[in-house]
């Protein structure tokens, strides 16, 4: 018999908007994250405000728990993870761990919402000192800051004088194997920038770039303000290294439109670090047996035009754990993802009814 | 062909005369903010002769590099022939706009590099501004515009040899000049009076200033017309 749950593997903004969706649409999810909780990358990594609306996103978050829990065909499981897949499209056999506990669940079809991780300025290189010096940060660090609405500098508690972003930390670096745009740190560094400008406005911050990538409204919601509102600096070069000099931190780089070498002393330096997979997307890839594409994301052979198909029948993906992707695009897959999976379920079970 | 020096300034004093341009009125509509793009740079003339940037102009004031604003406003304005052809900026921004500023500020706040830039200027303006009409090539200083080429000092020195090369009288020369009616001098000396430019002369050229204003006040007062 076919099964009538969509099982819905993660429980951040792409899971928790593709279990509303199915909820919505009549049917049954169920909802599998790691964590304790549900929320995601914006709770586990202390998100202070959406972008591009500087909503709170612990605020937002909530609804989008809220509006899952309020469902009665959504059930959740937290601190559980999915260990191994039987079965085929309407009718998997899903092995899910509960600490020592395991329970094997049926589901028609699957969401994988194991979204992205943050880039770790540790790995491969070391010459922005993130693990060597403590007023390195990154957007995230920075978030954690924002929250408490706050800025200091670690090593001082006082508020920075100067403060840089350094973008495209862990993107489009063929050196170190990550060769895509993360395609949200223009945004978030210059919403971030703005944070940083409205808590402190004395300080002075500065971009470095190699292009703003502020696609659609974020144009003028965010770059605009950043630089005409909050006279933030947008410096088009990249920073080679920073080095400790005295109390300072010092970034040097090129200044390449006006031709000229930087050596800019700095109080903070927030690294922009882009997207990776996740963990667990890539442990869903290998427990599913869903392909990879090249960058190591949940492959989607139909894009651009279905951007939520991956490359078994029945399982889908939704946000990050397919590439980067900004909240918009994340709860666009989901309510799509959602929609393919529903309608397999009913496909499937109204060729499965008796005839006569 | 001399380059204008850009004196050594106190921190305290370029701060001051960046805040005079930043405090004009027409600040705000002029400046945005800079994509650094380089379409004013495409398009502006003085940019294909000269090392000139309306965008790196723009930037500077932007970024508040007061050093490098320090340079600009005191040697780079000069290049800007003005013609506004940088009014093209996607963020809508006027570099042509902000050089008028910076040379208003330049010339009111006496910086010496502004008196160098407009000596070669005090001639033309003696002309204009007396008799409100046009420059004539007799009136030229040659060694004001070495940017000119070596002919100018040529044709100078044998002006006279070239106009009867002419068939026609064009009347232009200092000592002649097509006739201004009464009544347009006095709205021009008045426009002069009233909206600063004689003080803006006084703070460049207080010996130009004194003669033009002796030849005005000799007008408006045939005409029963008292300037303070």
């Amino acid at each position: 018999m076919p099964s009538d749950t969509v099982l819905i593997i993660g429980g951040g903004p792409a899971g928790l908007t593709a279990a509303r969706a199915v909820g919505e649409l009549g049917g049954r999810a169920l909802v599998v994250e790691t964590r304790e909780r549900l929320g995601g990358m914006p709770d586990e990594a202390n998100y202070a405000a959406l972008t591009p609306d500087f909503r709170p996103a612990s605020e937002a978050v909530a609804e989008m728990v809220a509006a899952v829990e309020a469902l009665p065909g959504v059930s959740v499981r937290t601190s559980t993870r999915v260990t191994a897949r039987e079965g085929e499209a309407g009718d998997f056999r899903l092995t899910l761990a509960s600490g020592e506990a395991t329970e094997v669940v049926e589901a028609g079809a699957v969401i994988i919402a194991t979204g992205f991780q943050h880039f770790d300025p540790g790995r491969e290189t070391q010459m922005y000192g993130y693990y060597e010096y403590e007023d390195v940060l990154t957007l995230q660090d920075l978030e954690a800051q924002l929250k408490e609405h706050r800025v200091v500098v670690p090593s001082t508690g006082k508020a920075p004088e100067t403060l840089c972003f350094i973008q495209c930390v862990g993107s489009r670096d063929r050196r170190i194997g990550n060769t895509w745009c993360s395609k949200v740190c223009c945004g978030i560094a210059s919403k971030e920038a703005i944070e940083v400008k409205r808590l402190a406005p004395q300080c002075k911050v500065f971009i470095f770039y190699i292009d703003m990538r502020m696609y659609g409204f974020w144009e003028d919601q965010l770059y605009w303000k950043a630089q005409e509102e909050h006279h933030v600096q947008f410096i088009r070069g990249i920073v080679t290294e920073v080095i400790r000099r005295g109390e300072k931190l010092v970034v040097k780089g090129e200044d390449t439109t006006m031709g000229r070498p930087v050596e800019a002393p700095m109080d903070m330096v927030v690294l922009s670090v882009g997207m990776e997979p996740s963990r667990g997307t890539v442990e869903m890839s290998k427990v599913l047996g869903v392909p990879l594409e090249s960058h190591g994301f949940i492959a989607a052979p139909g894009n651009p035009l279905d951007t939520v198909t991956t490359e078994v029948p029945g399982i889908f993906v939704a946000g990050a754990a397919a590439g980067p992707k900004d909240l918009e695009d994340t709860v666009g897959m989901a309510g799509l993802a959602a929609a393919r999976a529903v309608a397999l379920l009913r496909t499937a079970a109204s060729t499965a009814q008796p005839v006569g | 062909m001399t380059v204008p020096v850009v004196r050594e300034a106190t921190p305290e004093r370029k701060a001051e005369i960046f805040g005079k341009v930043v405090a004009d009125v027409r600040f705000q509509d002029y400046v945005h903010g800079c994509y650094e793009c380089g379409i004013c740079v495409a398009a502006c003339p003085s940019a294909r002769f000269y090392d000139f940037s309306p965008r790196k102009i723009t930037q500077a004031v932007c970024r508040e590099d007061l050093d490098l604003f320090w340079e600009h406003v005191n040697v780079d304005v000069w290049n800007c022939s003005q013609c506004f052809s940088c009014d093209r900026c996607p963020r809508g921004n006027s570099p042509g706009g902000l050089i008028t500023i910076m040379r208003e500020v330049a010339v009111t706040a006496g910086l010496r590099s502004a008196k160098e830039a407009l000596e070669g200027g005090e001639r033309v303006v003696y002309k204009i501004m007396s008799t409100g009409t046009q420059v004539s090539p007799d009136m030229l200083q040659p060694e004001a515009f070495p940017d000119w080429g070596p002919d100018v000092q040529d044709v100078s020195r044998n002006l006279d040899l070239w106009r009867r090369a002419l068939p026609p009288e064009t009347l232009h020369t200092t000592t002649t000049a097509w006739e201004i009616d009464d009544k347009t001098l006095v709205e021009l000396y008045l426009i002069w009076h009233m909206t600063g430019v004689l003080d803006m002369i006084k703070a460049v050229d207080e010996g130009l200033h004194m003669i033009l204003n002796d030849v005005m006040e000799e007008l408006l007062e045939d005409h029963d017309i008292v300037v303070s």
